[in-house]
């Protein structure tokens, strides 16, 4: 048997694994999606209707705030994951593991526990802050509780992990010489990021910047917890089609266009990494 | 009230029955499949029964006694709203389901007429009314077909659900008397939570709106019902499923009022002593008069065959004082039990734990309320809610 023979082989597993338990669940939300609207049979005659109501009920400002928040979120990590990867990689083995521990730990505990923990911290009156500071200092300080900022601080704290450890692999590909040679050769700081860093870090950025993105558009908890419905995101308003709506086919198509939007930011950026030199390394 | 033990099931009087055995951990361990989320359907169809449930009948040490007493394996899930779960059940999940605990409309409307559900047989079930509240004698009608010959269920917990105040800011009284027009008045605005049961919203925003939410709607109704919902939405300090959260906000003073809530609510934390969380039914409104709404869940049996008596067993032992203290506790929230008629279940509760129910107003409240029924064009109110929910951020 030819090698490539024998690689499809090895392959058909995990391809006959996704084909069920990816592609065929996709396949149903997508025909779902072309029902009459409050609908739960399978067979009935197609119609676009849901995706026309996605676009003329009021659904812009769902998909806004989902996007926007990813969009936010995913710069915002980035910005703070990449002084602590170099941090983390300087410090390989005097204390970086303890470091990378505490900050990965967080993500074995579920997600609304951590974003209840949060609320009690920011909690205005009693709240372990407030009341901390009023009983310590005397001092009196409002709360980001309810708000839009609530959120986007619940976003930014829960996927900070996300984007933190693919660009640690990313910052383990820059050599150390590379930085030396252009520092010799006169570069600045600024310079030795821009052209040095950057392009060597890129394979690592890119994931960690796609799954904090991908992860924050399907994000609800944050809203919910944190932010009181300050904003309603598209996850919101998914669940409430399928549950109090019981409109199963207005949810699919929501879906669907998440789905989409997904992809079209996913696969030109994964298009851009070469994996195999990421896994190399 | 004649207070008449009810009679024991027949797996009750089994000798040997209770203590540790292997169909008791493997009942144990469906639950907590249950419990973390896997479908229904994806558990082993075994002999035991399986609760299509609110909260209460869910409690640990309800499923725990029910498996020692009986060694019937038992599991849940938790519903989502009245109407999902009756989907479920039109999708085929009847196959899935042997008990069903649903507000009182549900069996009489929906599930009996289109055979979801079992008539229980009158001569073993009826004589459970006898044990609870003259409100519940027989005939009535909720828990009978609409030709009065079925007898569909078993009512146990019930209350009103309006609203929630802070007695401290706001007196109960007056919240009373003002009723759901304090959502309404503008000096408010910014000052209250709702809690996300959106089905019970869009009920309480009929009667914000003057409307009876049980009856159909004119094009005027669904207008006002448009402007309620998009004013008491923008003006909410907070939304949140977790009525905890809205408890928190109101001890630390960041809301001095929330709707949907009360005793179900209210009860734990004024059980704690945070006793200004104050459940208010209005004292009128526009339900024939009415500003509050009582809803009486009705235990019913899944036309299911398999597990079909053990399922009448568990419909009737639940109503034994023990079994029905703890669904009057369920997963700490105390409520009412039709049961507490009985002198020998009400005196199970402290004064503290009746004064956390405000049972000294449970009769007033009660008579403030229309009982809970299937809200008409329901869709429509509900796309107009939701819209406003998108909208509002």
């Amino acid at each position: 048997m030819s090698p490539g023979r024998t690689g499809y082989l090895f392959a058909l597993p995990v391809a006959l694994f996704l084909l069920a338990g990816f592609a065929t669940p996709i396949g149903i939300v997508a025909w779902y999606s072309l029902m009459e609207p409050r609908t739960f049979a399978l067979t009935a005659e197609t119609t676009l209707t849901n995706y026309r109501a996605a676009f003329t009920e009021g659904y812009g400002p769902p998909f806004f705030w989902s996007i926007t928040g990813a969009v936010a979120t995913t710069l915002a990590c980035a910005l703070l994951a990449w002084p602590t990867a170099k941090m983390l990689h300087q410090l390989a083995g005097r204390g970086a593991a303890v470091l990378t521990g505490l900050i990965a730990v967080p993500i074995f505990v579920s997600e609304s526990v951590r974003l209840f923990g949060m609320s009690l911290f920011l909690m205005p009156g009693g709240g372990i802050l407030a009341g901390s500071l009023r009983a310590l200092f005397d001092v009196n300080i409002g709360t980001v509780l309810n708000t839009k900022l609530g959120v986007f601080l619940g976003m930014v704290y829960v996927h900070f992990p996300f984007m933190l450890f693919p660009l640690l692999l990313g910052v383990a590909l820059i050599p150390q010489d590379r930085r030396d040679a252009a520092r010799d050769l006169g570069a600045s700081r600024w310079q030795i990021l821009r052209e040095v860093e950057l392009p060597l870090a890129m394979p690592g950025l890119i994931i960690g910047a796609l799954l904090t993105f991908v992860l924050c558009v399907g994000a609800n908890a944050e809203a919910a917890i944190l932010g009181g419905q300050a904003i309603s995101v598209v996850t919101r308003a998914i669940e409430q089609r399928f549950s109090y709506a019981q409109d199963w086919p207005m949810g699919a198509a929501l879906t669907m266009l998440v789905v989409a939007v997904t992809a079209l930011v996913v696969f030109p950026a994964l298009a851009r990494i070469d994996l195999n030199k990421l896994i190399r390394r | 009230m004649t207070a008449q033990r009810p009679r024991l099931p027949q797996t009750l009087r089994r000798p040997g029955a209770g203590g540790m055995s292997r169909r008791s951990v493997l009942g144990g361990m469906a639950a907590g499949l249950a419990a973390s989320g896997l479908p229904g359907a994806a558990l082993a169809q075994d002999d035991g029964i399986a609760l299509l449930t609110w909260d209460a009948y869910a409690d640990p040490r309800l499923l725990d006694m029910w498996r020692s007493q009986t060694d019937v394996p038992i599991r849940y899930e938790i519903h989502i709203s009245d109407p999902t779960s009756v989907n479920r059940l039109r999708a085929g999940e009847t196959s899935v389901w042997n008990f069903i605990n649903l507000n009182n409309p549900w069996a009489r409307e929906i599930m009996y007429p289109e055979d979801l559900i079992y008539a229980l047989p009158r001569d073993r079930f009826e004589p459970l009314y006898a044990q609870m509240f003259e409100k519940f004698a027989m005939p009535y009608d909720w828990a009978l077909s609409k030709d009065g010959e079925n007898l569909l269920g078993v009512v146990q917990r019930f209350e009103t659900f309006d609203f929630v105040v802070n007695s401290d800011v706001i007196s109960p009284a007056m919240a009373k008397d003002e009723g759901w027009d304090l959502f309404n008045n503008p000096d408010f605005a910014g000052r209250y939570g709702i809690l996300a049961y959106e089905d019970w919203n869009v009920m309480d925003i009929c009667m914000g709106a003057g409307i009876h939410p049980f009856k159909p709607k004119t094009e005027a109704d669904y207008a006002k019902f448009e402007d309620t919902a998009r004013a008491w939405i923008n003006n909410a300090k907070m939304i949140t499923t977790d009525f905890v959260q809205l408890n928190l906000a109101m001890l630390n003073g960041e809301i001095d009022l929330y709707f949907t809530g009360g005793t179900y609510t209210a009860s734990s934390a004024r059980a704690e002593g945070a006793t200004n969380i104050y459940a208010i039914t209005p004292n009128s409104g526009p339900a024939d008069g009415k500003g509050g709404i009582n809803w009486i869940e009705l235990n019913s049996a899944v036309a299911n065959p398999a597990g079909k008596e053990a399922t009448f067993d568990f419909l009737e032992w639940i109503t034994t004082p023990d079994a029905a203290e703890i669904v009057a506790r369920g997963n700490g929230n105390l409520q009412p039990v039709s049961q507490m008629a009985q002198d020998e279940v009400l005196g199970r509760f402290s004064a503290d734990e009746l004064n956390a129910i405000q049972w000294d107003e449970f009769d007033e409240r009660i008579a403030n309320a229309v009982e809970f029924d299937i809200v008409p064009d329901y869709d429509r109110l509900y796309d107009i809610y939701s819209a406003a929910i998108r909208d509002r951020g």
